[in-house]
């Protein structure tokens, strides 16, 4: 029983994290249509960053979000305007180009982290890494506690911009029906600048929080890109809390493995794509569905 | 145009195999082994083409069939079994493997179904280097036999040689008219009475089981296979790359994109600067091939030439 809740706890930590990540791609589906693989690079980067800023100034990784989001949105917003808006897109399914565009940027990317931090694996060691605090009964790191209070007030802030202003708005519409919206005088392509902007820097505040918990290389990434893929695969991404849910249940399958089975942990990253794989077995029709379902297919007015 | 003469293409196809199965006796082992890279890149990139190009499913997990493959002819070598006689074998359970990926991930379309074969790729990967009857991630020696670089360079390039006739061959073929049908719109070609998915995956088999024989082949060549050497993402990778940047679903453009690449790879490996900035250098192909000429390598020759015809049309046309 007392496994169980371990599990459960731990899972409920790590699943604040995973929505976090998992949103950023959601957000950028939502709106453009587009499948970013550039994710994992964004992931990795915010890594970096975050440990730049933690040996070079040494701010703290959680404060150093707030410089992190903000510097990564606008780093979206360009990539947006200088690659991503010259493909045609618009249409109801994302389109190969796209994917393969943001695949070639995610290797740029990696690169340019060969280049400047090398490829030693890095960690950020702060006072409070080791320590561990008592919650309901079960040992818990620091870390994993304050990167699930990070990702739970990020998902927060975002569930208000989203529901309650004008660009969240503006968003919800161009996800619905993005003629439509364009109709009503939303501009379109800066509200997909915006929330590609939005993704990178959930992504990046993401990968900051991951340096906290796991060391990293330039290559690191891949596992989580395919881990927010399976949640968002699994959830619909319709809803923060469709996401959340699904951040929980994936991270109470990687935890449970671990506790009550004697696979090895190295397994645990091929969690997601199995559940992925069964999901997609038992639900043969669901789920390319449930990515649809979001807006049926309109003939483009021009 | 060069695909009008099916007959000119065949007799330059059979000279150039003439050619290269003739070579051992003029150049030295080195260009030979260049040769060898080549013609395993072609067969890497010609085979992926059969499902990316014509069929038009982009997978990104292709080093698991690779990888299948290699690790199929290291553990029957190892047992006693000649290296050579496992190649049907090997390439048998990477079609048989094919099916395991191919029968939920082809439920997904388009973009969907690469991310899911990127976790084939992963699942694949971790496996290998979690058990231990594969060596783990230390990965396997071949027993030291006596190797016969010859017979392997003569195989790679027979196997290469075989898949671009088989591709080409595919294309003009009712198979190949129905998998470019499920490429251009999956609906309209089921409303045909193409079954996609059988269609899918029995091209999927047919280019595992290629791609697993070059891996038993690389095996054989190279006697050391590690998870990090046959099972690596970069591999997949470039796979992906080499089809895309000389020109998806033709005949020609892989096998321009597999020159292209082994060349770079060979010169980079020879320059330290550029060695570590190999990603880079794909990541930026990649992104240009997209934004500007999303037919390659070969959409830009055939450009050129258009231009150099006609000029006075092109102005005008432009």
């Amino acid at each position: 029983m007392h496994e169980l809740l371990a599990v459960v706890v731990n899972a409920l930590l790590a699943a604040g994290l995973y929505a976090t990540m998992s949103y950023g791609l959601a957000v950028i589906y939502g709106v453009m249509r587009i499948i970013n693989l550039a994710h994992a690079g964004i992931l990795m980067l915010g890594a970096y960053v975050t440990l730049t800023l933690y040996d070079r100034f040494g701010l703290d990784p959680f404060l150093s979000l707030v410089l992190v989001a903000p510097l990564f949105f606008a780093i979206g917003f360009v990539l947006q305007r200088l690659l991503v808006r010259r493909l045609p897109s618009g249409g109801a399914t994302p389109s190969m180009e796209s994917l393969l565009l943001l695949f070639g940027l995610w290797l740029v990317l990696q690169n340019l982290a060969y280049a400047v931090w090398g490829g030693d694996t890095q960690s950020i060691l702060t006072p409070y890494t080791m320590r561990a605090v008592d919650l309901a009964g079960v040992r818990v790191g620091v870390p994993n506690l304050l990167v699930f209070v990070a990702g739970a007030v990020c998902l927060l802030l975002l569930q208000l911009v989203v529901k309650r202003t004008n660009l969240g708005r503006a968003m919800r519409a161009v996800t619905q029906n993005r003629d439509a919206a364009r109709l009503c005088g939303v501009d379109a392509d800066r509200i997909s600048a915006q929330a590609f902007g939005m993704g990178t820097a959930l992504a990046a505040v993401a990968g900051g929080l991951l340096s906290t918990l796991y060391a990293f290389t330039p290559d690191f990434g891949r596992s989580f890109l395919l881990k927010a893929f399976c949640i968002i695969v699994l959830a619909g991404m319709e809803s923060v809390v469709g996401v959340a849910v699904g951040a929980f249940v994936l991270a109470f399958l990687e935890n449970a493995l671990g506790a009550f089975t004697r696979v090895p942990t190295s397994f645990q990253d091929a969690v997601s794509f199995t559940l992925l794989v069964v999901a997609l077995v038992v639900f043969p029709q669901g789920l390319p569905h449930a990515f649809r379902r979001v807006t049926p297919r309109r003939p483009a007015l021009r | 145009m060069i695909g009008r003469h099916p007959r000119r293409r065949l007799v330059a196809a059979i000279a150039a195999a003439l050619l290269l199965l003739l070579a051992p006796r003029v150049l030295a082992r080195g260009m030979l082994n260049d040769i060898w890279s080549v013609a395993f890149a072609v067969v890497l990139a010609s085979a992926w083409n059969l499902l990316g190009g014509l069929a038009g499913q982009v997978s990104i997990g292709y080093s698991a069939f690779l990888g299948i493959g290699a690790y199929t002819t290291a553990l029957l070598a190892l047992r006693g079994v000649e290296p050579y006689a496992t190649l049907p074998l090997a390439a048998l359970l990477g079609a048989a493997f094919s099916f395991v990926v191919g029968l939920p991930t082809f439920r997904l379309r388009g973009p969907y179904f690469t991310i899911a074969t990127i976790g084939v790729g992963e699942a694949v990967r971790v496996f290998a280097s979690g058990v231990s009857f594969t060596g783990g991630s230390s990965g396997i020696r071949m027993p030291p036999a006596s190797f016969d670089f010859a017979l392997n360079y003569t195989s790679m390039v027979v196997l290469a040689v075989a898949v671009v006739t088989l591709a080409a061959w595919l294309r003009g073929s009712p198979f190949g008219a129905a998998l470019a049908a499920i490429r251009q719109d999956i609906d309209a070609a089921e409303a045909l009475g193409i079954n996609a998915t059988r269609y899918k995956l029995a091209v999927h088999a047919l280019s595992a089981a290629l791609v697993a024989a070059a891996g038993s082949l690389f095996a054989i060549n190279f006697q050391y296979i590690s998870p990090g050497s046959v099972f690596d993402f970069r591999l997949s990778l470039s796979i992906v790359l080499m089809p895309i940047v000389g020109g998806v679903g033709t005949v020609a453009g892989p096998v321009w994109g597999a020159i292209v690449f082994s060349y770079l790879q060979i010169k980079m490996l020879s320059v330290p600067a550029l060695r570590d900035s190999y990603l880079f250098l794909y990541g930026t192909l990649l992104i240009l091939v997209m934004l500007f000429e999303p037919k390659g390598l070969l959409g830009l020759g055939k450009r050129l030439l258009r231009a150099l015809r006609r000029p006075a049309r092109v102005a005008n046309g432009a």
